[in-house]
């Protein structure tokens, strides 16, 4: 018994060896051959994969970076990205870049990734952390001032007048909440006479959940409003599909955030007046570089503000606008 | 006196018996209980509107689909978890058939065959390794997940053209058939398994193999055979459903409908569909199915909050399943 107790012990130090040996040489110096976990909120939209670009891309500029790109299998389970956290925590990564699907839930996970001595770098969305304390910094688009471009936008288009549905995300996270309280706040102060119909519906995950719930709003409140606003990308195309369905888009002025292909061919249609546009492939590229920093005991800024710009009609074929609608092919040539 | 109140008892009497008998009773009642709590409840009987019953009615074609199969499979004393899994699949495929320059037919077909060799895929599972279907489905269900993804390449597919018939297929309004034509073809989709499970010698084997296997197996059914059947029917459902999910969000999500086979089992559970098999009607089921989306609609034009109508949704399909337990034992007592 003890024998084969002392066996399993034996077996099981070997495999923790064997294991930590094909590692060592990586983890070995510090500026050679370091492993950052970047943990994007899901894979499917065409933001993540920007900023997947733009990790890689400043990656390959400095060589001995690999990056593990890996994300929760849906973009609205917190639980699965908490796990994804711990498990890269305990298998020893350099540095962790996370855009967390709650402000909340993630801390307790980054915390752990502190008491290992891994470096966190928050992007895209906030952490209800302290930073220099709880991560490095912060990366991404200051969505409140993002959705005070919308605002603004939304308010020209309107000219100062008539009612605005606003279409929520979800209730957990903060980014798109910031972006419809920025929304909230440009109108009230340049637009005061446009008024807001701010039901307690959410547009969930998905386009079909998105569609739903813009249908069931559409129906709600028909006839009551001349502008919408929807605060990402899965909720304006849902919202895009059940306006054409009621023979609205084009008619009720429309203001979306984050493109895809159809929200674009939807604002060359002019069934969107303007679509606020980030900068993912930054995202991904700045914090890698600043990881790198520092790992190099650089001091690094607390937060970084990634920019946004309002993509319309009128605009969408300027160079900086085309560059912030097709990141990847802007990431390739710029690669070459 | 005495005499006016026997009456009324015997009134009640027969209304219960009438209840008793018809097990379609319950969920249709149960339906117009809710739409008429929601007519009253939004602006101008707004709900009741022509346009708003007839998005509802759109927005239950996928689940309404995918539960006739599962209906099927749960008759059969079966279940089928992977469904969700099996639409996502379906539509990824449609996606990259259409991506690939094929036409709307030939997509509508891959869609079709795809869900069927999943259903057949769960059959095998069940029928040759003899794992209980809860759990072969279980295993599935992460397995087609994941094969859907690596298919997409963790991405969602946009065929180039967007297929406008599928597209048109599913539109709410507007359509030249007053319904949208997938409402029409789940309705049809509906009768012919309702004149299947009541009136051919398969539903009688289907329902004789969930009501007691072992003496369906006795009294000569193949029941293996039986089983490989209703999981394919069921999995072709699925595929069909997928497609119209597909044509709903005019792309191919490999996330998307992940979770939707609680609301397929809910929808044949609250049409009075039971886990235990032998139980449930596909007129129950597609009336389960509009009765839980009209819930969501009916709670969005009220201005109510998400969770109000995650309570009632948990509320009616207990209530559905309590009372359909009442009406049976009304029923064998007699």
């Amino acid at each position: 018994m003890r024998f084969a107790a002392a066996l399993s012990v034996l077996a099981a130090g070997l495999l923790v060896l064997g294991c930590g040996k094909s590692d060592s040489p990586e983890a070995g110096g510090k500026t050679s051959g370091l492993r950052f976990a970047v943990i994007p909120k899901g894979l499917t939209h065409e933001h993540w994969k920007a900023v997947e670009a733009g990790a890689k891309k400043a990656a390959t500029e400095v060589g001995n970076v690999e990056i593990i790109y890996k994300s929760a299998p849906k973009e609205d389970d917190t639980q699965l990205q908490i796990n994804l956290v711990e498990s890269f925590v305990s298998s020893r990564v350099d540095g962790i870049i996370l855009a967390p699907l709650s402000d909340q839930a993630l801390v307790r996970p980054v915390r752990l990734a502190v008491q290992a001595k891994i470096p966190v770098i928050i992007f895209d969305s906030p952490l209800a952390g302290q930073v220099g304390k709880d991560f490095v910094c912060y990366i991404g688009t200051d969505n409140y001032r993002a959705g005070t471009l919308a605002g603004q936008r939304l308010g020209e288009v309107m000219e100062g007048k008539g009612t605005v549905l606003l279409l929520r995300y979800a209730e957990s996270s903060a980014s798109t909440r910031e972006r419809e309280q920025g929304f909230l706040d440009a109108l009230k102060k340049d637009f005061a006479d446009i008024a807001v119909i701010d039901p307690p519906q959410y547009a969930g995950a998905d386009v079909n959940s998105g569609k739903k719930a813009a249908e069931n709003m559409i129906t709600a409140h028909l006839g009551k409003f001349e502008g919408v606003f929807c605060p990402n990308e899965t909720s304006a195309a849902g919202m895009l599909i059940a306006l054409e369905d009621r023979q609205l888009a084009g008619k009720a002025r429309f203001v979306g955030f984050d493109a895809n292909p159809r929200v674009i061919a939807g604002l060359r249609d002019r069934k969107l007046d303007g679509v606020v546009l980030q900068d993912p492939f930054k995202m991904g590229y700045q914090s890698v570089k600043q990881m790198l920093d520092h790992l190099a005991g650089k001091p690094v800024p607390p937060s970084t503000d990634t920019g946004a710009a309002v993509a319309t009609p009128e605009n969408v074929d300027s160079p900086e606008i085309y560059r912030l609608l097709h990141p990847l092919e802007a990431a390739v040539s710029r690669g070459s | 006196m005495v005499a006016s109140r026997s009456r009324t008892a015997f009134n009640v009497g027969v209304i219960l018996d009438f209840w008793a008998r018809h097990k379609w009773v319950t969920p249709v009642v149960g339906l117009l209980g809710v739409v008429v709590f929601f007519a009253l409840k939004s602006d101008n009987f707004a709900f009741l509107g022509s346009d708003n019953m007839r998005i509802v009615a759109a927005q239950t074609v996928q689940v309404g689909v995918c539960a006739i199969g599962m209906t099927f499979i749960m008759i059969g004393g079966g279940i089928d978890l992977s469904v969700g899994s099996v639409m996502a699949l379906a539509a990824v495929t449609t996606a990259l058939t259409l991506k690939a320059g094929y036409s709307c037919p030939t997509a509508v077909l891959v869609a079709m065959m795809t869900g069927a060799l999943c259903g057949l895929a769960n059959a095998l599972l069940i029928t040759g390794l003899r794992i209980v279907p809860f759990i072969a489905t279980l295993g599935t269900l992460s397995a087609i997940r994941g094969l859907t993804r690596r298919l997409a390449d963790n991405q969602v597919v946009r065929p180039p053209n967007e297929a406008e018939s599928l597209v048109s297929f599913v539109q709410p309004l507007g359509s030249s058939t007053w319904l949208a034509p997938a409402i029409w073809m789940t309705l049809a989709l509906g009768v012919a398994a309702a004149v299947v499970l009541n009136w051919t010698a398969f539903g009688r084997r289907t329902f004789a193999l969930g009501s007691n296997e072992l003496a369906a197996r006795l009294s000569g059914i193949r029941v293996n055979r039986q089983k490989v059947y209703l999981y394919t029917l069921g999995g072709l459902f699925a595929g069909l459903a997928g497609l119209l999910a597909f044509a709903n969000m005019r792309e191919g999500d490999p996330t998307a409908s992940a979770g939707i086979e609680l609301q397929v089992i809910a929808a044949v559970v609250v049409g009075g569909g039971s886990l235990m098999g032998g139980q449930g009607s596909i007129l129950g089921t597609l009336v389960g199915a509009f009765m839980l989306t009209s819930l969501v609609n009916g709670c969005t034009l009220a201005g109510w909050e998400n969770y109000v109508q995650e309570i009632a949704i948990g509320a009616i399909i207990v209530m559905a399943v309590a009372l359909d337990y009442f009406r049976r034992r009304r029923l064998t007592e007699r």
